[in-house]
């Protein structure tokens, strides 16, 4: 396999760990977050730096990175989830641009503009890809749960959801700290997969980005999400020849697709493994 | 005391006493009718009781415990169900799904223990899926179990909602019209269905309903309401012969 191939598949893999990372959230709890990717930036500076500053191993550095996202998503989502939904939107719009601020401004340690680099490789293939097949595992599991019931409750009725004895305001901070670590998870594998970090990789870009993939995929599914960030980071790839108008195709692709489906390619469709249908209707509570 | 006990209970929206110093009592078993010209304040006392608008003033007991300061959703835990007048489905769940939701605040497993499948998450799914089908069963709704409710029609909805009202275990269930749209039949097959769910869920009954048929075949008691305030409570017997709730109703005779 040449290189070219072994990156696009590491890349696809880390940007499906992160667009499943806003599935719970934005696709199944209805909460827009356009700085998801911001959680990504510090599990990735977090793990990046006490790599290099601090020479710890990568396991300790993997471990610290997820936790410091979980411990910033309670710091975040404690004020912002009780706002209504779309004043949340703007808040971590707010909280993409404040991370990638702080990430620049705070050379001494962060490198700023210049970058963070001499971080070990230490993402290997099969590691990037085993994370992106458990982290598509552990949310469909989280669909299939209790959580992602509720979750879906709240998005289409949050006043009937609380009249069944939901606590609205508890069930979001579980979904937000949740997917902030997924993200955060792929945010260290970003980091010692490129050996180089630097703040504009997680603009509001990235996080835009997510959010058009899972809506590209269907809004309630994850096997669209799994898809749709397949097709649409490859896609760009095999139209290289096409140069600039590849970016055209792109997004006349994408709003085909919005115009024409609006619930997304899938719409709430799931791939189901037949075997396992009995099991699953018999027992899926 | 009571099971359920609203002492004076009111609420204003600006400068317009939606409902004025209410009092309701309800024993278990009983059934009892609140009924009342449109914008009588009847779904007030509704929105007051579940908690979706908080007790400014006034008092609410639910066995013996005073919950005027719950949230909804204490509210709901501690044992009071309902229905929506508009109903209220969960469109993107299937039929079953949305009785689940009813059992999901229980804790019967973690977040962690169902992202990892472990044993408890297994055991705490069969329990949801008996406990709703249950219901649907009590409703007869078990063969529209996996469709979604967008497909079923009016009358189901309105079942729908009662069989995960029932779901939460409740000690009232509250039903705000539930006979709206009904033909006269179907609104006879209610009365017996309300009939039956009251004695075999072991609950009281509280319902806003215009249809005088079904009021006065269900409940024991009757409140009647306008502009906010209590005009007559008694048997339906009667309320159908109070010059009050007959001038209400039919306006006053001029003189």
């Amino acid at each position: 396999m040449n290189d070219y191939i072994a990156s696009l598949i590491q890349t696809t893999c880390i940007s499906l760990i992160g667009v499943v990372s806003i599935f719970p959230l934005t696709g199944m709890t209805g909460l827009f977050s356009f700085g998801q990717a911001a959680y990504m930036a510090v599990g990735a500076y977090v793990s990046g730096i006490l790599a290099v500053k601090l020479g710890m191993p990568f396991w300790l550095c993997l471990l610290l990175g997820v936790l410091s996202c979980g411990l910033l998503a309670i710091i975040i989502g404690y004020p912002t989830l009780k706002l209504r939904k779309d004043y949340f939107s703007l808040m971590s719009l707010c909280l993409g641009e404040a991370v990638t601020a702080v990430l620049n401004k705070f050379g001494t340690i962060t490198g700023g503009a210049a970058g963070l680099s001499n971080i070990p490789k230490k993402s290997t293939m099969p590691l990037i890809i085993i994370s992106a097949v458990v982290t598509v595992a552990l949310v469909a599991l989280f669909k299939n749960s209790r959580f992602g019931r509720m979750s879906l409750a709240i998005k289409a009725d949050e006043l009937a959801a609380k009249s069944f004895g939901i606590n609205v305001f508890a069930h979001k901070m579980k979904v937000y700290i949740f997917t902030s670590m997924i993200a955060g998870y792929a945010g260290v594998l970003y980091a010692f997969y490129l050996t180089y970090l630097d703040p504009n990789l997680f603009g509001w870009t990235r996080s835009s980005e997510w959010v058009i993939f899972l809506f590209f995929g269907g809004v309630n599914s994850l096997t669209g999400s799994v898809l749709s960030t397949i097709i649409l980071t490859v896609l760009p790839e095999i139209l290289r020849f096409a140069s600039s108008a590849r970016i055209v195709m792109y997004t006349v692709l994408i709003l085909l697709v919005i115009n024409f489906k609006p619930n997304g390619l899938l719409g709430e469709k799931e791939l189901r493994i037949p075997v396992r249908k009995q099991f699953r209707t018999r027992t899926r509570g | 005391m009571a099971l359920l006990n609203v002492e004076n209970i009111s609420k204003k929206f600006g400068g317009v006493c939606a409902v004025d110093g209410f009092f309701m009592e309800v024993e278990k078993g009983e059934v009892v009718g609140i009924i009342g010209p449109n914008g009588a304040g009847k779904t007030t006392i509704f929105n007051l009781i579940s908690k979706v608008y908080e007790t400014e003033c006034g008092r609410i007991w639910l066995d013996g415990t005073d919950i005027s300061s719950y949230t909804q959703e204490q509210a709901a835990r501690s044992g009071i169900g309902r229905t929506f007048q508009n109903i209220r489905l969960f469109n993107s769940l299937n039929v079953l799904d949305n009785v689940k939701v009813s059992c999901d605040y229980k804790p019967r497993y973690s977040l962690i223990e169902a992202i990892l499948s472990l044993p408890r998450t297994i055991k705490g799914k069969r329990e949801t899926h008996e406990e709703a089908m249950a219901c649907l069963r009590a409703v007869g709704l078990e063969k529209y179990a996996l469709e979604k409710p967008g497909n079923l029609p009016y009358g189901m909805q309105r079942r729908l909602e009662i069989a995960r009202a029932l779901a939460l275990k409740p000690k009232v269930l509250m039903l705000d019209e539930p006979a709206a749209g009904l033909n006269p039949e179907e609104c006879a097959e209610l009365v017996r269905f309300l009939k039956d769910i009251t004695q075999k869920f072991d609950i009281a009954l509280v319902i806003i309903e215009h249809h005088m048929d079904v009021v006065m075949n269900l409940c024991h008691k009757i409140y009647v309401l306008e502009f906010g305030k209590t005009i007559a409570v008694g048997t339906p017997e009667k309320i159908q012969n109070d010059p009050k709730v007959l001038a209400a109703y039919l306006g006053e005779e001029e003189d």
